[in-house]
């Protein structure tokens, strides 16, 4: 590029001056910044530069002349122009390279993205360039053209004479042969030529005297060159060439575009093309890492895929699910802690200044023993950790904060804020269903589409691996599925056999828990003390251990149904629900029975706290009417028996026995087994991982429905226990540590993998439904049962709501309660109801249209499709269909030859004796039948050559045919 | 104490280990109490049972009457673990594919799967069986003569696998098995395949062919072959023989030799 630039710059001055001066400023310039001579794109973009300097000088010299003066500004203008279109290619860059690709001067449409796949930044980076420097050159070459124009023009008034075409007049001779030669030489030699023209760079440089020319011509050539090399490059894919040819050729016609295109590009803009590209570079891995930084934050987000690649999106889908609860839980934790608990530990009154706030004489000794604390009594129960321990108190601390106001309305709260999440969250999981079948071609999306090109580690990269082969397992036992066909009757009686039994089994365990509730009613009431621990925990006992065996039974009897795992995945929750859900009521009509015992037990204490409180002060005012007013240590006062309390402690107890369960389970159910399976299996009679106890898999049913119900219950607790939520985040984050480890380390991916797809929502329908069940008995207790006396921070007052009204008529302006007392009257809320019930119908009616709709879409795009690809079908079929015709006319004709051939000697007499006749003849026949005048020549090497294109009455052998055909 | 309620929580878990595992269930009833039952009520061996039955069922001179009569009395009467017809078949495959002419069987038992592999061989073949028991050998013995494989076809050795084996190139003059069958203990699989190994009884090509690793199952005897590297192997997948749920397979190797 270099000799290209100086030859054209030589070009442009044939005095010696400018030459000189250029050539001892290369030379100025290589000495000052030390370049090596072959160090060429810097030379190059110092001549660059150079040049157009040079230009300058002319341009100022000439400017007396108009015509030369336009001719600078248009080229001027010219350049700027051009400068503003090499920056604005970049800016397009950005938007889109796909475009400009195909925009690109004929280079392959989708080869140049897969080149850039292939070669990725780098390749970017040298398209980039090759881009600008394509722009630059084109606007040279325009700006050649100009002067060459104007020039021709203005020939004889011209001293310098630096337009191309005087030059070539005057160096007709030499210069352009070297030049032919060179390009030759370039054409045939493709690997070598950058050697060779390095050398002839050196030469050229010594040689300068001898004035070489680019023409635009031979510019066009080159540019053409580049053309053809780009093609190559776009089309290489398809060349049935051996892989390390390809990729030879693809090396050396990179580098060949990348030199020439800048050779023809204009200096200063390379360095900024170069430093830009290498800012997008930057930028671009900047963003990568981002991206990897993001799902980085994203918690257990490397945990969750890694599971999902060997185990299958159903059981990621709990994992999912479970941080999803974790997310929830940590708003609820956040909400009671930050509003409830807090507030009332740093500015309530201190532990032990009130009767609700300490110990009870009687508990003292043992308050702090460790089985004590364990079941939430002692210090645990008069603490912050539940309902009883807040005081009635309207506003505490300086911050005036309304702690029973705060504490009803975190209660509320937090319910609604869980109705809210679940709700949206439901709805926009139903949008991404988008409604209609998406299974068309499922297979070539996999097939096609699978594999993520940004993997870069070795791990992940055999995480997609293991990922896309369960997803193709997935979809071939998807497709089996839907293609079986078996005895339906029988199927039919066995699905029925077996939702009997799993009746029955739950009609079972609703009496056993029915029973044992009934039973330690009984025990309660004849004082628990005589009991053994059994019968104490007997309902937690009989519960867990039915929530944990039932699912297996029905597990096993599903086996019956004969379903497709995610229906049978659904069936299965659903009947662990109804399992769940009848041990929790059982659980809440246990606990409605002690509330309303408690109740009782509270209207005798009422009374007797009168009787004691009357004997306490006539016991003293009698000795002493001045004495200070007595003084009772909290500890010693007689207290209520708070059932709010009670129930958040059973709640509290009921979660963590719970979560033990679970743990343990999973402990010896799962891991315990795998030690022993693998370790054991050295020296055992029979294969103890291939037969009988195996390693367990994943009971993704069970989990599930093991989080929903503890979700619930949390929701249930959490507004006697604000404590509840703190706990959940802690189990659901130890579980979440604790089960995919036992997953990846215990667990053997199921036989049946199968895609969860859509079961999220199905996961939130439930939920939802939990939600509902949970809160109802929730409600029941704040609005029907009057708080208790002594305890909780509605203490006094007659319904909890009543902290609202209370609220109202105090710390508001009095319009703003009769606002309230308006709105709230039935006569505006009823239609209001209304209106929204209408509102909700009217929405719900037009999304399913347009659901409709879009299922039409789909359908409208998919005929149509189907009747573009008929179309073109047939018309293939129709050229097929000529083409051979075509190729029956032709090649008639050569089997009418051999005929001939065959039957030439047979009939030799006859055509001896009708010769004359034949011969008259022929020339007629010939005219009507033209042997094959559109189809192609055939194949030359044939025996029998066939007729030529061009002369197709060929004398000889049409004077057989001719009487053949007519006689066959 | 425990009281009932807890108790009856756990018939779920008891109900579901049943139905579960029915098969394991099934199995140990037919092949260890029904086994005993016999035993004390008629003084005899349950092979002794077994020959008495084919013996007055089966067609003398017919091996295929023969087998199918020990089927019958597996399926129907008590459990003995031949190789059973299912597997019997893979087997039988394999031998018409191989047409294997030395054939080496550990572990005739009673016989029936020496019969089995006898009446699949090409002529001129011959058949090594190798019995530890003396008892179940004369069953065999007796067995075999009735199915009408004379001794050049087949040869029973009574003694134990492994000091068979090494002496086999030298008392029997054998160079090369083309065909062995592994039927006997299963925690000698491993030993026997080493020493046949060592004995360079195998060649290139050699089957090797081993019935229940699954079920019991022969974790060492897979382990090594999957180790070795000196075989190409493969499991065939079937139930366990007269039982319909037991999974268990068959391991196929094809001798390499040291690569």
């Amino acid at each position: 590029m270099k000799e290209l630039f100086g030859e054209t710059f030589a070009s442009k001055d044939t005095g010696k001056t400018f030459a000189n001066t250029i050539k001892e400023e290369v030379a100025s310039y290589k000495a000052a910044s030390g370049i090596p001579v072959d160090d060429e794109e810097d030379t190059v973009i110092d001549s660059d530069g150079r040049q157009e300097r040079a230009k300058e000088k002319e341009r100022k010299k000439e400017r007396h002349r108009k015509r030369r003066r336009n001719v600078a500004r248009r080229a001027s203008s010219a350049r700027k122009e051009g400068k503003e279109l090499e920056d604005r290619p970049e800016r397009e860059e950005r938007r889109g390279r796909k475009k400009r690709d195909k925009e690109g001067k004929g280079k392959g449409k989708g080869g140049e993205d897969e080149r850039q796949e292939e070669v990725k930044n780098d390749t970017v980076a040298k398209i980039q360039k090759n881009f600008s420097n394509e722009n630059t050159r084109k606007l040279e070459q325009k700006e050649i053209e100009v002067v060459i124009e104007e020039d021709g023009d203005t020939e004889g008034k011209r001293k310098n004479g630096h337009s191309k075409k005087d030059e070539k007049k005057e160096d007709n001779g030499r210069g352009e042969k070297v030049e032919k030669k060179q390009k030759k030489r370039r054409v045939e030699t493709s690997s070598e030529h950058e050697s060779s023209e390095e050398e002839e760079d050196e030469e050229e440089k010594e040689g300068e005297e001898k004035p070489e020319v680019l023409s635009p011509e031979e510019l066009e050539k080159l540019k053409e060159e580049v053309d053809e090399r780009k093609k190559l490059i776009s089309t290489l894919r398809g060349k049935p060439w051996p892989m390390r040819k390809k990729l030879l050729t693809l090396r050396e016609s990179h580098e060949f575009v990348e030199k020439y295109e800048g050779a023809l590009g204009k200096g200063k803009s390379r360095k900024l093309y170069a430093y830009k590209v290498m800012m997008l570079k930057k930028w671009m891995k900047f963003q990568r890492d981002f991206e990897n930084f993001k799902t980085a934050c994203v918690p257990w987000e490397m945990k969750i895929k890694e599971i999902e690649s060997h185990f299958g999106s159903s059981v990621a889908s709990y994992f999912i699910f479970l941080r999803w609860m974790y997310g929830i839980n940590m708003i609820l934790f956040g909400l009671t802690f930050g509003l409830v608990m807090v507030p009332e530990a740093l500015m309530g009154r201190p532990y032990g200044s009130m009767p609700r706030k300490t110990v009870p004489r009687a508990d003292e000794a043992n308050a702090m023993d460790f089985a004590v604390l364990w079941d939430f009594g002692g210090y645990a129960q008069y603490s912050v950790l539940f309902y009883g321990y807040y005081n009635s108190q309207r506003a505490i601390g300086w911050l005036k904060f309304r702690m029973p106001l705060s504490y009803f309305l975190v209660g509320v709260g937090t319910v609604a804020y869980s109705y809210m999440v679940v709700i949206r969250t439901m709805a926009r999981n139903a949008n991404e269903d988008g409604g209609g079948d998406n299974n068309n071609f499922n297979f070539s999306w996999k097939m096609f589409t699978s594999w993520d090109y940004l993997i870069g580690n070795p791990e992940t990269a055999d995480n997609k691996f293991a990922s896309i082969t369960t997803s193709f397992k997935e979809a071939i036992l998807e497709e089996q599925e839907s293609r079986k066909d078996d005895n339906i009757h029988l199927t039919r009686f066995l699905r029925v056999l077996a939702n009997f039994l799993v009746l029955c089994c739950l009609a079972g365990s609703g009496y056993l828990i029915y029973f044992v509730v009934r039973r330690s009613q009984k025990f309660a009431l004849e004082g628990l003390e005589s009991h053994s621990w059994w019968e104490r925990n007997e309902v937690n006992m009989v519960m867990s251990l039915l929530g944990m065996f039932c699912p297996m039974l029905f597990d096993v009897i599903s086996a019956l149904e004969n379903y497709h795992p995610r229906i049978a995945l659904q069936w299965q929750l659903g009947r662990i629900f109804a399992l769940f859900l009848g041990n929790l009521y059982t659980f809440i009509i246990a606990l409605m029975d002690e509330i309303n015992l408690k109740r009782e037990e509270e209207e005798v204490l009422k009374l007797n706290m009168t009787m004691w409180e009357a004997s306490l002060y006539n016991g003293t005012l009698g000795a002493n009417s001045t004495a200070p007013p007595i003084t009772v240590h909290p500890a010693d006062i007689p207290r209520g028996p708070c059932w709010e309390t009670m129930v958040g402690q059973e709640f509290v107890r009921l979660i963590v026995s719970d979560t033990m369960t679970t743990y343990i389970t999973l402990l010896i159910g799962d891991f315990l087994r795998a030690v022993l399976v693998r370790f054991l299996n050295y020296c055992w009679c029979w294969d103890l991982e291939a037969g009988f106890p195996s390693y367990s898999e994943f009971d993704v049913s069970g989990n599930v429905l093991g989080l929903i119900f503890n979700q619930g219950m949390i929701w249930m607790g959490a507004f006697y226990a604000p404590c509840l939520p703190a706990l959940n985040v802690l189990r659901l984050h130890v579980s979440m540590y604790l089960q995919c480890w036992a997953v990846m380390c215990c667990n053997v991916p199921q036989e049946r993998v199968f895609k969860a797809s859509g079961s999220n929502n199905f996961y939130m329908a439930m939920l939802l439904v939990i939600l509902f069940l949970s809160t109802l008995p929730a409600i029941y207790t704040i609005v029907t049962i009057p708080p208790s006396f002594d305890c909780g921070p509605f203490s006094g007052k007659s319904r909890m709501f009543d902290v609202i009204q209370e609220t109202l008529e105090s710390d508001f302006p009095a319009w703003f309660g009769k606002v309230f007392s308006y709105a709230s009257n039935p006569g505006l809320v009823l239609p209001f109801l209304l209106l929204m019930v209408l509102a909700i119908y009217y929405l719900q009616s037009t999304s399913k249209s347009y659901k409709q709709a879009n299922l039409e879409l789909k359908k409208k795009l998919q005929t149509q499709n189907e009747e573009n690809k008929k179309k073109t079908k047939i018309a293939a079929l129709k050229a097929a269909m000529d083409l051979e015709e075509a190729q029956n006319a032709r090649s008639e004709a050569p089997r009418q030859q051999r005929n001939n051939n065959a039957s030439q000697q047979s009939y030799r007499e006859d055509r001896e004796k009708k010769g004359e006749e034949h011969r008259t003849h022929q020339g007629k026949s010939d005219h009507q039948i033209p042997p094959s005048a559109t189809s192609p020549p055939a194949p030359r090497g044939h025996r029998i050559p066939g007729p030529l294109p061009g002369n197709q009455r060929q004398p000889a052998p049409s004077v057989q045919r001719v009487p053949n055909s007519q006689r066959h | 104490m425990v009281s009932g309620a807890i108790a009856l929580a756990f018939l779920p878990l008891v109900l579901t280990f049943i139905i579960r595992y029915r098969y394991y269930f099934v199995l140990f009833y037919r092949a260890v109490l029904v086994r005993m039952w016999y035993d004390c009520k008629t003084g005899l061996s349950r092979e002794e049972r077994a020959f008495q039955y084919v013996l007055t069922h089966a067609i003398p001179g017919d091996p295929e009457s023969i087998l199918e009569t020990f089927d019958l009395w597996c399926n129907k009467v008590e459990f003995i673990s031949n190789i059973g017809p299912k597997k019997g078949k893979i087997m039988d495959r394999m031998l018409s594919e191989h047409c294997p002419l030395t054939v080496l069987e550990l572990g005739s038992h009673c016989g029936y799967s020496t019969v089995r592999i006898a009446r699949a061989l090409p002529l001129g073949a011959r058949l090594y069986s190798v019995e530890m028991d003396a008892r179940n050998a004369a069953i065999a013995e007796k067995i075999i003569r009735l199915a009408g494989f004379d001794d050049d076809t087949v040869e029973l050795i009574v003694s134990p696998s492994d000091e068979v084996i090494p002496r086999l190139r030298a008392d029997y003059g054998l160079e090369l098995l083309d065909f062995v069958f592994m039927d006997h203990w299963k925690k000698c699989y491993r030993p026997d395949l080493q020493a046949l190994e060592g004995s360079g009884l195998l060649g290139k090509g050699s089957v090797v062919l081993a019935d229940n690793v699954l079920f019991p199952g022969a974790p060492n005897f897979l382990r090594h072959v999957r180790k070795s590297g000196l075989y190409e192997w493969k499991i065939h997948r079937a139930t366990l023989e007269y039982s319909k749920g037991i999974r268990d397979g068959m391991a196929e190797l094809v001798y390499q030799g040291i690569k």
